[in-house]
């Protein structure tokens, strides 16, 4: 049955109107969790606010676990779902220069739109220095090229190269997240005289 | 009791079921039987062997001929550019490449239609797109494309242009001196089918 485009349920442009409403509504859900607040965001750094942490990691265990039922119950051919391919180098370069922008700039590219859409001048100013960084990479792609397109994995999968199954994997995740979660609040709860 | 121990308690055992599930790997049987009925009901399949002429006339490279007769039968005669895939060997992996791919159109052909036809089905039951079946196989080509026979006096013009686009196709499908084929005609050109692009390989954008 699914996924709705490629079995052709739906057409191409409903799936960008449904993408549409889905990112607004993400949008409207993150503005409302008070992630519009660079404050808040920061505080996953400073150990005091741990919520970035706990709702992205949620969101991808629902997801995860939503994704695996449906394909149980035949809603979804997980084999056409698409999975982004894994260069390890540029994921680790990309890592580390997103984590440096979002300790120093208090927002995640998501979050800044989220925060300039209702007024913040913080974030308006951020989202000019992510279109600076965009520009300042196609214009030197050639320098980064090779680092760019290094170590390339292919589409993979943790659960594949680890050899288990889908489902024990998204156990074992879950079950690393529960820990996870009570350290965190362990942390927040020590670090919170250090609010921002 | 706290909400966050509510949601752990009950994601967990959800958890637990959906590790316990074998893992379905092989998800190679797309179409249903009724769905397969269908596709093999309709023509869709076929190319017309007087397409498949001009293309080759032309020099479209957006096609490929498939030969899915044993190697042997190959090597006495094959068409033009035409790569050997026997049947027997369809399903190797080192042939997936070829046909699981949304670049161009693969035409199966073998003397009937009967092994094209066996691909065709394998390939579509396979889930990939983009094979199709030469009309009549090797026999109707022989008897049709390189030796046409001029058509009665009172058909109509369209079968007089077809007679001299075959005629035309077959000097330059020899190897003749190579008269370019002009149909004369008021019916447009059949149409290729369209290749029809893999939606999994499209790439989107993540991020927070």
């Amino acid at each position: 049955m699914g996924p709705l485009v490629i079995y052709e349920v739906i057409s191409e442009n409903i799936n960008l109107l449904t993408a549409f409403i889905i990112g607004t509504a993400f949008g409207w859900v993150l503005e409302s969790s008070g992630f519009s607040s660079s404050r808040k965001l920061a505080g996953v750094f400073y150990g005091y606010d741990m919520v970035v942490l706990k709702v992205f990691f949620t969101a991808a265990v629902t997801g995860m676990l939503g994704l695996l039922f449906m394909s149980l119950f035949g809603w979804i051919d997980l084999s056409l779902v698409y999975v982004n391919p894994t260069f390890l180098t540029s994921a680790i370069a990309g890592g580390v220069v997103m984590g440096a922008g979002f300790i120093m700039g208090g927002f995640c590219p998501g979050t800044s739109f989220s925060a300039a859409a209702i007024g913040k001048i913080d974030a308006m100013v951020f989202i000019v220095g992510l279109f600076i960084g965009i520009g300042l990479f196609g214009a030197g792609y050639s320098i980064w090229q090779e680092l760019y397109l290094a170590a390339d994995m292919g589409h993979l999968k943790i659960s594949d190269s680890l050899g288990m199954s889908d489902g024990l994997f998204a156990l074992l995740l879950i079950l690393a997240a529960s820990a996870i979660f009570y350290f965190a609040e362990m942390v927040e709860r020590k670090f919170a005289s250090h609010r921002l | 009791m706290n909400p966050r121990v509510i949601l752990t308690a009950a994601i967990i055992p959800l958890a637990l079921i959906i590790a316990a599930v074998p893992q379905e790997r092989d998800t190679h049987y797309k179409l249903t039987p009724d769905e397969m009925l269908a596709e093999v009901n309709s023509r869709e399949r076929f190319i017309s062997p007087d397409m498949v002429a001009r293309m080759i006339v032309d020099g479209d490279p957006s096609f490929r001929l498939i030969d899915v007769r044993p190697a042997d039968e190959f090597a006495d005669y094959s068409l033009p550019d035409a790569i050997n895939l026997p049947l027997a060997d369809l399903l190797s992996e080192s042939y997936r490449d070829i046909i699981d791919q949304d670049i161009r159109i693969n035409i199966f052909y073998s003397n009937g239609t009967l092994s094209a036809n066996e691909a065709w089905i394998l390939t579509r039951q396979m889930g990939y797109r983009n094979n199709y079946v030469l009309e009549g196989g090797l026999n109707y080509w022989f008897e049709n494309i390189l030796n046409p026979s001029p058509p009665p006096d009172t058909s109509p013009s369209e079968e007089f242009a077809r007679y001299d686009f075959r005629k035309a196709a077959a000097e330059a499908l020899r190897g003749g001196s190579l008269p370019t084929p002009v149909i004369e005609s008021t019916v447009p050109p059949p149409q290729m089918p369209e290749i029809s692009r893999s939606a999994t390989r499209r790439t989107v954008a993540g991020g927070c």
